[in-house]
């Protein structure tokens, strides 16, 4: 029977799971809340892919809760792991923009596939997943139906708070203003774009990865305009756990 | 991987109890000069004129050295919301507002060691070749305690030490004199000043030997040892007790290197590490770095901290030499050169910026010279936010990933 190994990404918001088979190919993806409880959430992830695959331990891990998990493990950093993974996908010198719950990262990964290097969103949170989901909380709406509204925006509205709560103050101000839903969705995501065009210089072909874009294809539609060789590759939220399984290949 | 995170610890110091006690008879003397009046007291800015103070008779006090200790024992957040609520910026040396809030809430970390209070102040001098946070910071305290404050202002962002500026400085440094004799109750002796000069002279030179002895591979020693052992030279320049210190950590380290022992067990990659240290998290960021195999083996912080210009001979201009070359002083061009230099004389792999919410000119990443240096050297580096006492300002999870992944990357550079 063949055996699966297992990567897992536990982060802030998210835990990934990715089953990889012998031949280095994903052979699934299953993703769960990360909780209170790190090591809830791994099992289940474990659970998902024992009931039909033969798992290979240890698992191999990154992320927040890397090494809060009850199955055998080996952590990994999961900047090293997400760029292995991308090298593994384009096989060539890239920049990589990922934006997850709390992180907002720039790496800058050379021919070889090495980290030549990083940097990661500092002092707070704002253009990371968890900005979009309190601003979606505050508005009452769906961090789904933001697509749907930004598809309908006629211009764009500046959104200039660096604090989560006062952009929403920000937002609110605007609505009183007159401003449309819509255009201010699309304000928002432009907020977003730019905080992390802030990080580094992107000189080449940049890979755009991790749950936001993931969740909201109009952040790649926007970054595309603004670098036309961009893009973001399929399971992009999975890449770092794929990537952990990838480093560990040899052993 | 799994011998990245191979679990071991720095190795301690034997030194470190004989520091111990050249620290207790410090702050011993402190305490019985402020309990009986027998001798006067003076606080100095950590590279004021300390070898004046002394040599005129001074007991002497650093609120630098007293800030440090607030935020090495976890309390500086108690602190710092009081020095807010009397209108001191959070934003502005949290040293300070350490300081200034510990005064107000009646504590110091010196009650352990029989203070009531912080000894006070007969006179206030500073030199703001550090930061003219010096001068506002001693100024609380010269009206709270209704005492002289004398200073000298240092020129900033110094490209060449001109002989204009070394003489202004020097100049300021006899201004000083008329002013300290009155409250000394004694005169200037000049015999007395080039002794102290020389003293702080052979001081520094020791503890550059000591620091320099980190060059060896693996380093004997490392940064967050260093920040805790330069101690003596901070409060102590001047006398002769930093210098029998020394003596003895310097003996210590040449047995080490002797015997192969280095400050952290199979030492792989060794990093420089720029701007003021985490006191709230020293000892936890010497055990990351230990566990990952990684040398911190060099600093501004400790690095920069050597006056050997000091010059018995021409106390004055020397004085004035010493003090306007530190690093902080100096210009980004200077700057970029003197880490370009320790970079490649500590054979570093890769250099740490701690950017500090709160401190400003040791932070040396906010105008470029950290892309200009990866330039000119190709030693990659890393910034890191936080801040010196302020453990609000730091995300510790966001920073351990961050400094994990460095080294791993510099693994892949090196192939070590």
């Amino acid at each position: 029977m063949m055996k699966y190994r297992l990567g897992i990404d536990l982060g802030s918001s998210y835990t990934k799971g990715v089953l990889v088979d012998e031949q280095n190919k994903i052979a699934g993806l299953h993703c769960v809340k990360s909780g209170y409880s790190f090591n809830n959430a791994s099992s289940k992830i474990i659970e998902h892919f024992s009931a039909s695959h033969e798992i290979q331990y240890p698992v191999y891990t990154c992320g927040y809760g890397r090494e809060q998990i009850s199955a055998p493990f080996v952590s990994n950093s999961e900047l090293i792991a997400l760029s292995k993974a991308v090298y593994e996908v384009y096989g060539r010198s890239c920049s990589i923009i990922d934006i997850g719950g709390q992180d907002t990262k720039f790496i800058k990964v050379n021919a070889n596939g090495q980290v030549d290097k990083f940097k990661m969103n500092r002092k707070c949170a704002a253009g990371t997943g968890s900005f979009l989901e309190e601003i979606a909380f505050r508005l009452d709406i769906t961090p789904e139906e933001f697509t749907a509204f930004a598809e309908q925006a006629k211009q764009e509205v500046k959104i200039n708070s660096f604090c989560t709560v006062f952009a929403i103050s920000e937002i609110i101000g605007m609505i009183k203003n007159g401003s449309t839903l819509p255009d201010i969705i699309i304000g928002i995501y432009n907020s977003i774009i730019l905080r992390s065009m802030e990080m580094a210089l992107v000189e080449d072909h940049l890979v755009i990865t991790g749950g936001l874009p993931a969740k909201h294809p109009m952040i790649v539609s926007l970054f595309k305009k603004k670098y036309p060789d961009s893009d973001s590759p399929e399971h992009s939220q999975f890449l770092a756990a794929y990537g952990c399984v990838l480093l560990n290949r040899e052993s | 991987m799994e011998e990245l995170l191979k679990k071991t610890e720095p190795v301690k110091l034997e030194s470190a109890a004989e520091l111990r006690k050249t620290m207790d008879g410090y702050f011993t003397r402190l305490r019985e000069a402020a309990e009986t009046r027998n001798r006067k007291v003076a606080w100095c800015t950590s590279v004021g004129p300390a070898e004046l103070l002394y040599s005129m008779g001074f007991e002497v006090y650093f609120p630098e050295n007293h800030g440090a200790m607030l935020g090495a024992a976890k309390n500086a957040d108690k602190y710092i919301p009081s020095a807010v609520a009397h209108g001191y910026s959070p934003d502005i040396c949290s040293y300070l507002t350490s300081d200034i809030g510990a005064f107000l809430q009646n504590e110091t970390p010196l009650q352990k060691s029989g203070f009531k209070s912080v000894p006070a102040p007969d006179i206030l001098v500073y030199n703001t070749n550090q930061c003219r946070e010096v001068a506002d910071w001693f100024g609380f305290y010269a009206k709270h305690f209704n005492v002289p404050i004398l200073g000298i202002h240092t020129p900033l962002s110094i490209p060449e030490l001109s002989p204009e500026i070394i003489k202004s400085v020097s100049e300021q440094y006899k201004n000083l004199i008329p002013g300290i004799e009155q409250v000394a109750g004694v005169k200037f002796d000049m015999d007395r000043f080039r002794e102290a000069v020389g003293l702080s002279h052979d001081g520094c030179a020791l503890w550059r030997q000591v620091l320099e002895k980190a060059k060896q591979i693996p380093s004997p020693i490392n940064f967050f040892d260093s920040a805790i052992h330069m101690g003596p030279i901070v409060v102590m320049r001047g006398t002769t007790y930093a210098v029998d210190y020394y003596k003895i950590l310097l003996a210590e380290l040449d047995k080490r290197i002797k015997e192969n022992i280095s400050a952290v067990p199979g030492e792989k990659y060794r990093i420089y590490w720029d701007g003021m240290p985490l006191w709230y998290k020293l000892s936890s960021m010497a055990k990351l770095f230990a566990k990952l195999e990684t040398c911190v083996v060099a600093s501004t912080y400790c690095n920069s901290w050597v006056f050997d210009d000091l010059d018995p001979s021409d106390p004055f201009e020397s004085s004035a030499l010493a003090y306007c070359k530190l690093f902080i002083v100096r210009s980004d061009e200077v700057k970029e050169t003197v880490l370009e230099n320790l970079l490649g004389e500590f054979s570093a792999d890769g250099i740490i910026f701690h950017e500090s919410k709160t401190c400003a000119r040791n932070s040396n990443n906010r105008y470029g010279l950290q892309n200009r240096l990866f330039k000119k050297t190709g030693i990659s580096y890393l910034e890191i936010n936080g801040d010196l006492n302020d453990p609000r300002c730091f995300s510790e999870e966001q920073s351990i990933i961050a400094i994990e992944t460095f080294v791993e990357q510099l693994a892949g550079k090196s192939g070590k």
